[in-house]
Parts: structure tokens; C-alpha cells; sequence
């Protein structure tokens, strides 16, 4: 982005640096895919063994981290990209992302004792709410109503594998009607 | 003919009850979903996967024909309403398909937009029917050495000419082949950089990295810098069948077929998808018109061009896809997916195993399209109000099926954390310009890849030349060459256009403005003031009523003709 390569050459801001940070990962992944080809083991009287193209995906790792590692130097940044939904004049709202990760995390444990539809109400309604809903009950109530629509739907009618939770394991319903 | 007797057996399954209902389905939700705000063709098909994994291969089939169009139709009514294109091909259209909608022309734009995706999508739709069964006989004679140039040409093109930069699309496919690699290895039955875990000896599942790149991460995008209050929706007045003037179908059958001229080939290329398709629509389209002057500030063949190309190319990605087993975009990539869930097989020889299917597949693409006209041009009124869900809910919504659609793919939750690590690089790349497709495509043909270089080493004794030498593959090569050289050079052109139109918005902040700076002086949208061109079309419709001739006529002051 034009923009950005103007403003982010000459001075290291928080942007140039977590770029630098990423580009230097891609280059450290490509070191780590390299020294692990080795750890193959390589059959005897292979003509083209295990380890070639795992040598060509770090080659191709080192190579462009090396080039990224060397733009951001030289101050030229990538283009964030644009969407419906960005201010793009916002700073980075690191409590918000904070908080779904959170959820996402919470909803690991929580999935198999409470079940899919209390889970999705959980998820969507702290969700919403943590995406600044005006009225955070109602999160909650769409929640589990789309908790308990899709566990209707894909766990009875269609018979996919939806934790029911701990309060209905008991109950094995008619089964799935469909496939 | 064979194929025209093999098509008809498809229309013969694809028409029984069941099956109607399920490609109705199909096209009903990727509609819904493809026109909220956010969310891709890429994104639709990867959230609403998991919906059709529980179904018979042939009904999943047919509701992911549905899905796949609906998916890519639904976009264009977000981009003319909204003015705000959520991914590169839909940027032509939400300039002057929004253009249209301030000056009330927004129902004859989804209309010239969605008459023109059902004919685009329909002669794809038959061109596919023609040339792939043609390919496929043609693909069965390859050998691994030529598949492996094919697999090289769609790595480097997908990799270099997708995104902001040469060493960003090269980085994101190399992410891609890494997470490839790990699991298990073929041959030997040795895990590799699983770190010693079990649950990762497996490999990591697609759908996993598909929903957590495009659901999570863009939710953790918008997340960290969500554009609060309201949603700024242009109203949509009168239906469309009044909407659409003998003027403007006059303006836009042309364009149309320019349109599907030139996306189908570009989406049988791996060269970068839709976008480079749609931008060369509307430069053509800018060229011939003779209306210069109303480009840029609502001009009908802007619309009609652009969406029409559009799909065009989504079917002609459908070729190489079918016949080759190669996904040229990341929306290919996952269908690709899709069909390996359903224990299908893309590549030569699916015409011969799975004929049924194929044509079965073939025949929804038909339906579905008619379908979404038949769907579409009446419910206009329900998608604009899918546009204004509140972002907080909207994305709550993403994230909850992400969740479920990562549970579904193995039934364990350490796929939901694998979803969050896969959905904060998302995050990550998307924050610093990194393009997210070739990761996709890295992913998908990179075991691929590695499969059919070793099967092409063994076959000519660890010789490097032969697997150059190949009539097929030398030929790739060059192609690949010329593929790049144009494909650079395309791209210039299209950042030069999206740098002109950046510069300009970041001098004046208004967007309006933005796009008056990127014509001539005299050709300028602002020369000629919105005012002006409704004091101009109440003039004529004056003149004409007083002629006697209402057909003259168009725009809000005129009474349209209904389409004959």
C-alpha cells in the first residue's frame, strides 16, 4: 500500500515491528521444515526418498522469508486488507479479539458437559455481546435458540455426532431419520 | 452424442423430488450466506461444508452445486447496496453497481447483475458440458511428470500473482505445503513434524484450516477494528420487472456475453481467479461503450460486464477442478475437499468412475442457476434485509458455525483449538497483507504434488531432465512463462488502477472524490452532477411523453418497458 510503504519507511512503529516479527517466523518455520527433513528416515534403495520435497517446501519457506525479512527492512509493508466491516482508522481492539479467543477456549471444556446447544448459546451470546451488542440478553436468547435449532437439525435429523451434554446423555432419542 | 445421452441421465437424477429440494436448498442458503456482509464465496463454502457431510454423496453434490453458485452470486447484491466490496472481484461492481443504487437504479442494477450471472452462468455451465468430458479423455493419457508441471504451474501461479507481492504469495504457499507435510508419510508410514503428537499423525484436516483462515480469522480481523454504527444501506424502490427499461436490456445483453467470453477461459487458468476476469470486463466494457462518460458514476455494462464475467469464470474453474483434479482458486480448493469427503476423486479419471455423479453434478449447475434467477429477482426484498443484521450477531453467527463445522470434521474438541490457532494466523496475515488462497491451494496440492514428483522420479530413474522433457509438461513450462509475464503485468495494471483510486482517497477522504480522480478531465463523474443527469432523464421522459414514446425513456423519471 502506497500509504503505508510512505509512512512506515524511515520509522519503526508497532506495525513495522509485528511485521518483522511474522516475517522472521516464516523464515524461522522454513529453518525448522529444513532441520527436521533430516529426522526422515530415508528407506534404503529409494530412488526419490521421503525427504526431497520437504527439502522443496523449506527452500521455498527460506527463500521468501528471507525476501519478506528484507522488504520490511527497507520499510516496504504489506497492504492491510480492507473489508466491509473495518474502520480503517480503528487501532487494533485487542480486549475484544482477547475475549473471543477466550470463548473459543471456554467452549473446548465446556462443549461435552453442558452439549452443543447451551455451548452455541454460551459462544454466540458472549460472542455478541463482546462485539458490543446493544442488548447482550438477546445474544444469548438467539444463541440458544440457534443452539437448540442446529442440534435438532444436524444432531437428531441429520445425525451428525452433537454432544447432547450431560443432563439429556441419558436419552438416546429415535435416532437419525436422515442417512 | 455420448456426452449430450450422459447429460440427460443427469438431468433425469438431478430431477427426481429429493434432489430438487436439496439443490433448492443449496442455492437458497449460499444465497443467504453469500450475501451477509463479510463473507466470500471462499468463506460460504467452507461454513456451509459441514452441512452436507452427513448427506448421500449425491445429495451433497447436488446441494453444493447450489451452494457454489448461490455462494457466488450473493455477493453482488452486498456490493451494490453496500458499496463496500468485501473481496477484489466484487470492487468493479460495488463502484458502479452503487453508483446506480443513489440514483435509484438499484433494482435494475441487481437485476442487470443477476440476469446477467444466469446467462453467464448457463453458457459456463454448457461450455463446461462440452469441454471437460473432452479434457478428461485427453487427461487420462498424461503421466505423473506432466501432472507434476500442472501442479508446478498452479503453485507458481496461484503463489506469485495472487496478493500484494511476489514473496507474500510464495510465503503464504509455503505455509500451505508445510501444514501439508505434516501427518504421516505415504510410503514409509513414518510421521513427520508431528512433534510427537498423536492427534496430529493424522495430518491436519482441510476443512479445519479452510473455516479457521476465512471464518475465524476475518471474524478476529473485523473484531479488532469493527466499524461501529449504522449500516448504510441504499434502499431498494420498485420490482424488477419495471425496473429494467428496454434501454437498459438493450445496454446490457452485450456486455453479458463479453462478460462469460472472457471469464470462462480465465477461470479454466489458474491466473489469479475472478478478479483478473471481472477487471478485464470492465475495461473492455469502459473501451467500447459509447457512453464513456457515464463509467464511473452508475454506467449499466459496469454491472452487467463485471457480474456476468464473474460467474463465467466460476464455472470455467469447475474444468480443471473436474477433469485435472487441480483447484485454481481457494474456493476450489475447498470444493476439492468436499468432493474427498465424499470419498470422489477429482481428476482424469472421474468421468470414467464416477460418470453418474459428474453428470449429475453437471445438471444441478442448470438447475441451480435457473433456480437463483427464478429465487432471486423476487426476493430482493429479503436479502437487502439479511444486509442489515447487526455486526455483533453476524459474527457471532460465524464464529458459532466455524465451531460447529471444526467439531463435525472428526468429532474432537482439539479440533476447536486447532480452529483458534489456524483462525489468529488467519488474523495475522490478513493484518499484514498476507494473501490467504495460496495457503489453501498449498495445502490441497501439495501432498498431491509430492505423490505424483516421486511416482514421476521412479519412472525415469531419478532423472530430473526427463521430468522437463515430457511433449505435455515442456509445454506447461512455457505456458507457465507466458502465464506469469501476463499475469505480472496484468496486476500492475490492476494496482495502478487500485493505487490510483487509494491515493486519491487517502488526499480527500471521500470516496466519491476517490473515483473522480481516476478519469480524464471532462470525463469526470462530478463534471456532471447526479441533478444534472435526473434534470436530463426528466427532460427526456418530458419529450417523450410529449412524443407519445415512453420506451425513450429510462431511469427514476421514466416509466420502463417490461422485458419482452
Amino acid at each position: 500500500m502506497t500509504s503505508a510503504e510512505a509512512g512506515g519507511s524511515g520509522r519503526w512503529g508497532g506495525e513495522r515491528i509485528g511485521e518483522l516479527i511474522f516475517a522472521a517466523g516464516i523464515l524461522a518455520l522454513g529453518v525448522y521444515a529444513f532441520v527436521g527433513a533430516f529426522l526422515i528416515r530415508t528407506p534404503a534403495g529409494a530412488q526419490v526418498g521421503p525427504r526431497v520435497f520437504p527439502y522443496l517446501v523449506s527452500v521455498i519457506l527460506l527463500g521468501a522469508g528471507i525476501a519478506l525479512v528484507v522488504d520490511v527492512v527497507r520499510g516496504r509493508l504489506g497492504a492491510k486488507e480492507e473489508g466491509e466491516d473495518i474502520d480503517p482508522n480503528a487501532t487494533t481492539d485487542w480486549w475484544t479479539m482477547a475475549r473471543l479467543a477466550a470463548l473459543l477456549v471456554a467452549v473446548i471444556f465446556l462443549l461435552e458437559p453442558l452439549g452443543w446447544w447451551l455451548s452455541a448459546a454460551v459462544l454466540f451470546g458472549g460472542a455478541a455481546w463482546s462485539l458490543g451488542a446493544k442488548r447482550p440478553w438477546l445474544g444469548f436468547v438467539i444463541g440458544l435458540i440457534l443452539g437448540i435449532a442446529t442440534q435438532l437439525l444436524f444432531g437428531e435429523v441429520l445425525g451428525l455426532f452433537l454432544p447432547r451434554g450431560l443432563a439429556f446423555d441419558w436419552w438416546y432419542g429415535p435416532g437419525p431419520l436422515f442417512g | 452424442m455420448d456426452n449430450i445421452a450422459s447429460l440427460l441421465e443427469g438431468f433425469a437424477t438431478a430431477f427426481q423430488p429429493e434432489y430438487l429440494l436439496f439443490a433448492f436448498l443449496g442455492v437458497l442458503i449460499g444465497t443467504a450466506v453469500g450475501v451477509l456482509p463479510g463473507i466470500g464465496p471462499a468463506m460460504t463454502v467452507a461454513l456451509l461444508l459441514p452441512l452436507t457431510l452427513s448427506l448421500p454423496p449425491t445429495a451433497a453434490i447436488v446441494m453444493f452445486a447450489g451452494i457454489y453458485y448461490g455462494g457466488m452470486y450473493g455477493g453482488s447484491t452486498t456490493s451494490i447496496l453496500l458499496n463496500t466490496p468485501g473481496e477484489s472481484a466484487s470492487v468493479i461492481t460495488a463502484i458502479e453497481g452503487n453508483k446506480m443504487a443513489k440514483l435509484g437504479r438499484g433494482a435494475a442494477a441487481l437485476a442487470t447483475a443477476a440476469i446477467g450471472s444466469f446467462v453467464a452462468g448457463t453458457i459456463a455451465t454448457a461450455l463446461l458440458t462440452l469441454f471437460a468430458p473432452l479434457i478428461a479423455d485427453f487427461a487420462v493419457t498424461l503421466t505423473p511428470a506432466d501432472f507434476v508441471a500442472l501442479i508446478v504451474v498452479a503453485f507458481i501461479t496461484v503463489g506469485a500473482l495472487l496478493g500484494s507481492s511476489v514473496s507474500r504469495g510464495l510465503a503464504s504457499l509455503g505455509i500451505g505445503l508445510f501444514v501439508g507435510l505434516i501427518g504421516t508419510e505415504t510410503t514409509t508410514g513414518q510421521a513427520r513434524y508431528t512433534m510427537g503428537m498423536l492427534a496430529l499423525s493424522d495430518g491436519i484436516s482441510v476443512v479445519l484450516v479452510a473455516v479457521g483462515l476465512f471464518a475465524v480469522g476475518e471474524a478476529f480481523y473485523v473484531a479488532a477494528r469493527l466499524r461501529h454504527g449504522p449500516i448504510p444501506i441504499i434502499p431498494v424502490s420498485g420490482s424488477w420487472r419495471t425496473s429494467m427499461s428496454r434501454e437498459d436490456w438493450r445496454r446490457s445483453w452485450k456486455p453479458w456475453l463479453r462478460g462469460t467470453v472472457i471469464g470462462f477461459p480465465i477461470g479454466t487458468i489458474p491466473a489469479g481467479g475472478a478478479d483478473v476476469a471481472t477487471f478485464l470486463s470492465y475495461a473492455a466494457e469502459k473501451k467500447l461503450s459509447k457512453n464513456k462518460k457515464q463509467f464511473g458514476r452508475g454506467a449499466i455494462e459496469g454491472v452487467a460486464g463485471p457480474e456476468s464475467a464473474n460467474n463465467a469464470a466460476a464455472a470455467g474453474v469447475l474444468v480443471p477442478l473436474l477433469t485435472l483434479g487441480l483447484p485454481t482458486t481457494a474456493t476450489a480448493a475447498i470444493i476439492l475437499t468436499a468432493f474427498q469427503s465424499y470419498g470422489i476423486q477429482p481428476g482424469p479419471l472421474l468421468f470414467q468412475n464416477q460418470g453418474d455423479l459428474v453428470w449429475a453434478l453437471i445438471a444441478s449447475l442448470y438447475i441451480g442457476n435457473l433456480l437463483l434467477i427464478v429465487l432471486n429477482l423476487p426476493l430482493v426484498g429479503v436479502w437487502v434485509k439479511l444486509l442489515q443484521i447487526p455486526r455483533p450477531y453476524l459474527y457471532a453467527g460465524i464464529i458459532a458455525f466455524a465451531t460447529l463445522g471444526a467439531y463435525a470434521v472428526s468429532f474432537s474438541t482439539l479440533d476447536i483449538l486447532i480452529l483458534l490457532v489456524v483462525g489468529a494466523l488467519g488474523y495475522v496475515m490478513r493484518r499484514f497483507g498476507y494473501p490467504i488462497a495460496p495457503l489453501i491451494v498449498g495445502l490441497i496440492l501439495g501432498p498431491m504434488g509430492e505423490q505424483q514428483l516421486r511416482k514421476a522420479l521412479q519412472l525415469s530413474q531419478g532423472n530430473m531432465v526427463d521430468l522437463v522433457l515430457h511433449p505435455f509438461a515442456a509445454t506447461c513450462y512455457a505456458v507457465l512463462i507466458v502465464l506469469v509475464t501476463v499475469g505480472l503485468w496484468l496486476k500492475r495494471r490492476q494496482s495502478r488502477f487500485e493505487r490510483a483510486m487509494e491515493a486519491s482517497l487517502a488526499a480527500t477522504t471521500s470516496p466519491a472524490t476517490a473515483i473522480d480522480r481516476m478519469w480524464d478531465e471532462g470525463e469526470r463523474p462530478t463534471d456532471v452532477k447526479t441533478e444534472t443527469i435526473r434534470a436530463e432523464q426528466a427532460a427526456r421522459a418530458a419529450a417523450a411523453a410529449r412524443s407519445g414514446d415512453p420506451g425513450a425513456a429510462d431511469g427514476p423519471g421514466g416509466r420502463g418497458d417490461r422485458p419482452g
